[in-house]
């Protein structure tokens, strides 16, 4: 099973809800994937260093000038503008390409070959008695996070759970981490700002065809607005997290969430429940 | 014109509360959204929306069935895994490369222009301009909304002689970041005393290092982990980046976005901003 915990707001609990699902499951088989990629930090909640760590890389063209007629084909040929001929050479924009290969395959002069740009790095980390934690980390200064949320995806493939950290926000980055999921947790705060931007990845969400269910993180008793929406989208609420400083604090400096909050165990086993009871 | 850009790497941690507040001191501005995909400051601000405009960028391949001989080509080159078995594009997984359009031996294939979200000028606070935009959920391409909304933005302050754009920026560090921080001539950082919060306050301010951009430090809700905080400012001077000041955490400012309220209206969270408002103002003038 495949569950993703995302938001369309930053800031609302993502890491908090994911890493305490994977303490709580408390099964060494479990997988969790930071795609938060462009700044992951599941890793700071378990505090150990990872086992292995392997560069992703993506595929961009590289020009052989013994073969380029500076025909200008490719140049053409780019939906990106990654390629640009100049009176002597072809310019190749790395941080334009998509990697889409048609410039390699629609080269009249077969003069274009593919070679590897890092884009950033997979860290495998063990956690004893919670499973494995897969950290995707993009190199900065990299603006397209997408195909290492893919590569981050491939981990684990047959793992009986698997969770998803996802990026916030509802653009490709994050359709690109929850697609596949079977169940989505969508972590939201009882604000405006939160309530706003969960209205758009439920709609990101309809969009997959994915289903979810609602936790209300920092919940502080009325949340009226939240549960006419949760009637009128279909939407369930499956947990409210009440707001405690003191879980805040304790998150902050990295220490036990579940100390800090023991009724946190309770309503992440419910939350695992109501999952599969909908899945 | 000077443009200041609020940026914190992870969310959550206040940007647009202080965004919305600083805009609020500040005598004359323009006030700019690059979070297009949840763009929030408008909701502080509450503008009246003036103009409305309909941005596409990119394409989607479309498939004219009368004409596709049903040869599997296109399926077979596309690396996004955007056409199915049955030759059917799925526009989700289209990042609009047009191989697929130009390959096709029966040429069934066009390339369609693709509706990617709308941007909004608005007026607030009786003769305030705000810029702001909403990206259609799923949709590539926030880094060209975002160019957009800067490119109308700093055409208007120009136009209007208005000294500066305040303008509150994306979490994380990709290409509405990398966007957003185009012709920057002062970035505020917004970091929160956690262990996350410090840690990816170091990966954005790599990225500014790279770009060349000035920046300045806020220290939001710092009273929460006093150790972290001064962590975070040793951090700092390390770096020589000039700390604007330290904001406590604040059941005020709660109330106030709770309220949908721009925290500075509440007169004791302006006397408390106002310092480091000044601070800030003094970095850009240097600059």
């Amino acid at each position: 099973m495949q569950i993703a915990v995302a938001s369309g707001k930053g800031g609302t609990g993502k890491t908090l809800i994911s890493t305490t699902l994977m303490k709580v499951l408390n099964d060494e088989r479990v997988v969790l994937i930071d795609a938060d990629v462009e700044e992951p930090n599941a890793g700071l909640v378990f505090n150990q260093s990872p086992l292995t760590t392997s560069v992703v890389h993506r595929l961009v063209p590289t020009i052989d000038p013994d073969y380029c007629t500076l025909c200008g084909d490719c140049a053409a040929i780019c939906n990106f503008n990654a390629l640009v001929v100049i009176p002597d050479q072809v310019l190749v924009f790395n941080e334009l390409c998509h990697s889409c290969g048609a410039c390699v395959a629609l080269c009249p002069q077969s003069a274009i070959r593919e070679t590897k740009h890092p884009l950033g790095v997979i860290e495998d980390t063990l956690v004893p008695g919670c499973g494995t934690l897969s950290t995707g980390r993009l190199n900065v200064g990299e603006a397209l996070s997408p195909p290492l949320i893919k590569a981050c995806k491939q981990k684990a493939p047959g793992a009986p759970t698997r969770i998803i950290d996802c990026p916030p926000g509802t653009t490709c980055a994050m359709i690109e981490a929850i697609k596949g999921s079977d169940y989505c947790l969508l972590v939201t705060e009882p604000t405006p700002l939160g309530r706003h931007d969960l209205v758009l990845s439920l709609e990101a969400l309809q969009l997959l065809n994915i289903p979810g269910g609602l936790v209300i993180n920092r919940w502080q008793g009325n949340d009226q607005y939240l549960s006419d929406l949760s009637r009128r989208t279909g939407f369930p609420i499956l947990a409210r997290i009440p707001f405690s400083p003191e879980l805040a604090r304790s998150y902050m400096r990295g220490a036990e969430t579940l100390e800090a909050m023991p009724e946190l165990r309770c309503i992440m086993t419910d939350i695992i429940r109501q999952i599969k009871e909908a899945v | 014109m000077k443009e200041i850009l609020f940026i914190s790497g992870k969310g959550g941690t206040g940007k647009t509360s202080l965004t919305s507040s600083f805009i609020h001191l500040a005598d004359q501005c323009i006030a700019c959204d690059y979070d297009v995909d949840a763009s929030n400051l408008p909701i502080l601000l509450k503008p009246k929306i003036t103009s409305t405009c309909y941005f596409s960028a990119g394409q989607t391949a479309l498939i004219d069935e009368n004409v596709c001989n049903a040869c599997g080509l296109c399926a077979e080159i596309c690396r996004f895994d955007a056409i199915d078995t049955n030759l059917q594009i799925i526009p989700l997984a289209c990042e609009g490369c047009a191989f697929c359009e130009k390959i096709c031996p029966v040429k069934a294939i066009k390339m369609q222009p693709r509706p990617s979200g709308k941007w909004y000028s608005g007026v607030f606070n009786r003769d305030q301009t705000i810029f702001f935009a909403e990206l259609k959920p799923g949709e590539e391409n926030s880094g060209k909304l975002v160019a957009q909304v800067k490119t109308v933005a700093r055409k208007m302050a120009v136009a209007d002689q208005l000294p500066i754009i305040i303008a509150d920026g994306p979490p994380g560090i990709g290409c509405a970041v990398i966007s957003a921080l185009v012709g920057v001539d002062l970035a505020v950082l917004v970091a929160e005393p956690s262990r996350s919060g410090f840690h990816d306050l170091q990966r954005i301010y790599q990225l500014l290092q790279q770009r060349n951009i000035k920046s300045t430090l806020i220290i939001n809700k710092w009273d929460l982990n006093p150790v972290i905080s001064r962590d975070i400012e040793s951090w700092a001077s390390w770096h020589m980046i000039p700390v604007a000041g330290k904001v406590p955490f604040s059941t005020l400012v709660a109330n106030c976005i709770a309220a949908a309220r721009v925290p500075a209206t509440d007169s004791t969270i302006h006397k408390m901003l106002f310092p480091l408002w000044e601070n800030i103002m003094k970095q850009l003038t240097v600059i």
